[in-house]
């Protein structure tokens, strides 16, 4: 008990992220090596399997392809109706990197770098700026001004605080889930190593693919309240 | 006081995981209804459903980050 006890004190910093080389004054640190080994492997997978497309599918290849992009087509044509097809680039690489990411501990010593509120952090700070730079496109600058205003001028703190709000709220998300799939594994692995932190893996895989759905569809939606409107 | 301070670790994620999972299973209680009475409509139901269950999600994740920072407070 004693050991187990011991063990668990030191789960944190096992789990936390370390620095594993120091470049000058820069410390690089193991999610920053994850994230391009994971780079490397989807740009290979990607370049494996869009070698010879043809205009109707023929090899196996073209068809899991054509599979994932669809997916990606119906989430955006679900929310945002034939107009959003010109988002499918962004929304398409934030899905399937981020599906990767979670799903990086396959490769083994590897931990996922969305563990890593940086991480999260850095994609959900730049996704809600480009929403809201196609906010901008879309409305205007005065438009875009004048729906802080809205529906009565007395809610603009609040409708400031909403979009100031969107990011801390992604990125916790994100950061949440996957920390808190791989601590519970953890701790698991400490109390029996033999066979009881399958199953919670088995959901972590599922809990990985559906976090990087809400992550796309959160954004598609974003967008969707500047097109439409409230 | 530091046994103190566990429990209030504990409470602050059981609370928060007690009211979401209330809160998750009224959702997920009334999609069912809604499939079972339209199935033509399932896949619409369904995306609404996991955006749901994600905002619901997100509170006890908030609660989740708080309790570790508490806990690493204690230590």
């Amino acid at each position: 008990m004693e050991k187990i006890v011991h063990k668990l004190a030191h789960v944190m910093e096992h789990i936390q992220p370390y620095v594993a080389y120091k470049v000058g004054p820069v410390e690089i640190t193991d999610t920053v090596v994850t994230t391009w080994i994971v780079m490397i492997v989807l740009f290979a997978v990607i370049f494996f399997f869009t070698r010879g497309l043809s205009e109707k599918p023929t090899t196996k290849r073209q068809h899991i392809i054509e599979m994932i992009v669809g997916f990606i087509v119906d989430l955006i044509d679900s929310i945002l109706g034939k107009q959003g097809r010109k988002y499918l680039p962004l929304i398409g690489t934030l899905f399937i990197f981020i599906l990767f990411l979670n799903l990086s501990w396959f490769i083994p010593t590897l931990k996922p770098p969305t563990m890593d509120l940086s991480t999260t952090a850095a994609f959900a700070v730049t996704t809600i700026i480009i929403v809201q730079l196609i906010g901008i496109k879309k409305k205007g600058i005065v438009g875009y001004v004048k729906h802080f205003f809205e529906p009565v001028p007395f809610l603009f703190p609040l409708n400031v605080l909403e979009e100031l709000v969107k990011p801390f709220s992604l990125a916790l998300r994100l950061f949440g889930n996957m920390f808190g799939e791989e601590m519970v594994v953890t701790i698991l692995f400490i109390i029996l190593p033999l066979f009881l932190p399958v199953p919670i893996q088995v959901l972590g895989v599922l809990m990985g693919t559906i976090q990087a759905m809400v992550f796309t569809m959160l954004p598609v939606i974003y967008i969707a309240s500047f097109i439409h409107g409230h | 006081m530091a046994g103190l301070a566990f429990i209030g670790v504990g409470l602050a994620i059981g609370l928060a995981a007690l009211g979401s999972a209330l809160g998750q299973g009224n959702a997920s209680r009334g999609a069912m209804e809604g499939i079972a009475r339209q199935p033509e409509s399932s896949g619409d139901i369904r995306t609404t459903l996991i955006l749901a269950l994600a905002f619901m999600e997100a509170l006890t994740l908030f609660s989740f980050v708080i309790a570790i920072l508490l806990w690493t407070k204690i230590g």
